[in-house]
């Protein structure tokens, strides 16, 4: 299964310490995908000019599309990561971020300090609880058929949902980061907090992205994700990473569940919210893929906003399955995955 | 820290006690409880979402129903029977159709002579034909699908006004307010999530707003369980030149709803709920702070000027440490219509309890236009939605006049 989804970085594994000069990165880069997909882009939001006969709607679901959609990147990044290397689909992703919200609520409302600061408690607490979850919960599940591990990780969402229950109660509770209005871009209002979560999916993803290309543990992931035996047999502790591979997720989510706090009524279920759009984006991107994750939420961010301009009255998410659907269908491998 | 874990503790044990009490061959309690021994409480079920995204709701309401039980029996039990009392049967529906199906089936195996719930329609559909089955009268405290007794079931009874009266008078309100303040509403934009209440709401408040004179502008659905941002919405909202934005929805999308209306400013006359899960709620206005200002909601509602909810606000505050809500008050209310009907009977046979509810009459707790009386489908003919609106941070009865607490405030376009 694991040869099966490589990412699509994982051809560098062979250069050795991920040494790659800028040139070779340049022309990496998948030019006909990108001029396809921006083509796609541009009919798009022409089609939504016709359909909506107003500018300033349009302008508000393009720039509303690309923030969401960068949050549901945020989302998962961690999830997409986890899938790629461990092969776990992680029902528990939601109720890790949920984990991370109410440290967040705990934090602003007993020190009263900026939910920001939370990122600095929530991302090693996370980290820690990730590894712990992997060590002692489903490492014994490893290499086990797939729903062994699926119904563990449904379980574990379970019992995260209700412990969070039991000790903060059903009340929906919020977090208000200070100084919180809204900003004007291109006749388009988006609020700060928005902004600033879709600012820190970039930057995590380029984070994520250097540790993955750039680092001796980086390396190694790819290398277990591209071939277990493989890593194996050149000396690879395959239990270190996969610990260290779920708690970087697990770490992820806790970052992802700081930066919605301010964005969502925060309920023990609310975590849930973000699971099905997260694998939509993960399968979407290619899976195991960090860059396409982000890519992948911004493509569903775009699909949802313009899709209810095209089809008013209708569900969102008639748009965003069609599209799911269309790229399965056009490219089972995800959008940044390898043919197998 | 240490005490919220108790009181959670608490809270789970006897769920998890009841949870094991399922596991009781079935037959050894009757199919009814018909035969009673002397001295034996008279059991009823409560049947709502404990846990899952509606457990804020649900559990207000078991706790509501325990303390009518409470009430009922520290004032005496139930006299005609010799001052039997009564015991509540709290179950989890989990907010899952199957889940209160085999719950309720297991509550009226347990003996229950009456069931109370569920909060969602789908669960409660399930519900009234295990009742129906069983011959156990079923009282909806909480459920607006117009479904549920349209299908000339004789056990079940609602309390809470139909969607199709909360639609109709949410556009008479409309109609009536928005005309007496000189503004009378035009264009109307209508927001609503796309499950079947949503819709139920929006073709039955269209109609009726056409009817009426007016006209319906730009419609939006959404997926209440994913939405995450309107603000695409509201620009078409704004727009459109609407002067009411009609929003039908539950919490969580409200709160979303009020964050993206002081974004983007639609320029409204008034954001207007109907039979909305959010505007109406006592945490509301300070989840959102300036953003819900001047919101409306045409729901049904606990009367605040009734003495007797009142005295009912201040000791579910003292017990619970919580402002009881709306849908509480109703399962209260339910209890006590069993109760009655128990009084009126003399017995716990199921069948004798259903002729009796359906003889009630009986002085609510909510806000209604006449008392609980059950028509022939089992609607309570008394249900009718008033008007709310939040004002100075606070959600307060504004509309129609002998419910209101202070006067409507018209046109009250939000954020300015």
């Amino acid at each position: 299964m694991t040869e099966q989804i490589p990412s699509a970085t994982a051809p560098t594994v062979a250069e050795g310490e991920g040494h790659t000069s800028s040139p070779r990165l340049w022309a990496r880069v998948p030019w006909t995908r990108v001029a396809i997909g921006v083509g796609f882009f541009v009919v798009a939001i022409a089609l939504a000019y016709l359909r909506a006969g107003n500018g300033d709607v349009v302008r508000q679901a393009v720039l509303t599309g690309i923030l969401i959609g960068g949050v549901y990147g945020l989302v998962a990044m961690g999830l997409t990561l986890i899938f790629g290397v461990l092969d776990i689909v992680n029902f528990a992703h939601g109720a890790f971020l949920a984990v991370a919200l109410y440290i967040t609520v705990t934090m602003v409302s007993r020190l009263g300090v900026n939910p920001l600061v939370a990122l600095f408690v929530a991302v090693p607490v996370m980290f820690l609880l990730g590894a712990g979850v992997q060590r002692f919960v489903l490492a014994g599940a490893m290499g086990k058929p797939l729903e062994n591990q699926l119904l563990i990780t449904l379980g574990l969402a379970l019992l995260i949902d209700n412990v969070l229950l039991m000790s903060f109660g059903p009340n929906p509770q919020s977090v208000k980061l200070p100084g919180d209005t809204g900003v004007q871009i291109f006749g388009a209002v988006a609020t700060v907090s928005r902004l600033l979560a879709f600012g820190v999916a970039i930057v995590l993803a380029a984070l994520l992205y250097v540790l993955l290309q750039r680092t001796r543990l980086g390396t190694a992931i790819r290398a277990v994700a591209a071939n277990e035996a493989g890593a194996q047999l050149v000396g690879i502790d395959t239990r270190r990473i996969y610990m260290a591979t779920f708690a970087i997720g697990t770490a992820c989510a806790g970052a992802a569940g700081v930066l919605v706090a301010p964005l969502v009524t925060i309920e023990p279920t609310t975590g849930e919210l973000f699971n099905i759009i997260a694998f939509v984006v993960v399968v979407l991107g290619g899976m195991g893929n960090v860059i396409g994750a982000l890519v992948g939420g911004l493509i569903i961010g775009l699909t949802e906003q313009l899709g209810a301009l095209y089809f008013p009255g209708q569900s969102p998410l008639l748009s965003v399955f069609v599209v799911f659907v269309l790229v399965l269908f056009l490219r089972p491998q995800g959008l940044f995955g390898k043919a197998s | 820290m240490r005490k919220t874990w108790i009181a959670g503790l608490a809270l789970a044990l006897p769920l998890a006690l009841a949870a094991c009490g399922g596991s009781t061959p079935p037959g050894t309690a009757g199919a009814g409880g018909a035969t009673k021994a002397a001295g034996e409480a008279i059991k009823i079920g409560s049947l709502h979402p404990l846990s899952g995204s509606s457990a804020a709701d649900g559990q207000q309401m078991d706790n509501a129903a325990k303390l009518a039980v409470e009430a009922i029996n520290a004032a005496g039990g139930i006299k005609s029977m010799g001052g039997a009392k009564l015991e509540l049967l709290s179950a989890d529906s989990q907010g899952k159709p199957e889940v209160g199906q085999s719950e309720a089936q297991r509550l009226i195996q347990e003996g229950a002579v009456s069931i109370v719930g569920t909060y969602q329609s789908a669960v409660s559909q399930n519900v009234a034909a295990v009742a129906e089955r069983n011959k156990v009268p079923f009282v909806i405290d909480v459920s607006s699908a117009d479904a549920i007794l349209a299908q000339g079931y004789k056990y079940s009874f609602r309390l809470q006004p139909s969607g199709t009266v909360l639609a109709e008078d949410g556009a008479q309100n409309l109609f009536d307010v928005s005309k007496a303040a000189g503004k009378p509403a035009k264009k109307i934009a209508i927001l609503h999530e796309q499950g079947p209440f949503g819709t139920a709401i929006k073709d039955t408040f269209s109609k009726k707003a056409q009817s009426l004179g007016m006209t319906i502008g730009p419609v939006a659905s959404y997926d209440a369980a994913s939405v995450s941002d309107f603000t695409t919405q509201m620009a078409a909202v704004k727009a459109s030149g609407s002067d009411v934005l009609m929003v039908a929805g539950y919490y969580r999308d409200g709160v979303l709803v009020a964050n993206a209306v002081k974004t983007v400013k639609p320029g409204v006359n008034a954001v207007w709920g109907v039979a909305n899960g959010a505007f109406d709620v006592p945490t509301f206005p300070g989840e959102v702070g300036a953003a819900g200002e001047g919101f409306f909601d045409s729901n049904y509602h606990l009367d605040g000027t009734n003495p007797d909810t009142q005295a009912l606000m201040k000791t579910y505050q003292a017990k619970y440490k919580d402002q009881i809500r709306t849908a509480a008050v109703l399962s209260y209310d339910a209890v006590r219509v069993i109760a009655d009907s128990l009084e009126r009977s003399g017995s716990a046979d199921p069948t004798k309890v259903r002729d009796a509810i359906a003889q009630t009459n009986l002085k609510s707790l909510i806000a209604s236009k006449g008392p609980i009386t059950f028509g022939p489908t089992g609607e309570n003919e008394g249900a009718a939605p008033i008007l709310m609106q939040v004002q100075s941070g606070k959600v307060v009865q504004t509309f129609p006049k002998e419910f209101a607490q202070t006067a409507p405030r018209y046109p009250a376009t939000p954020a300015s």
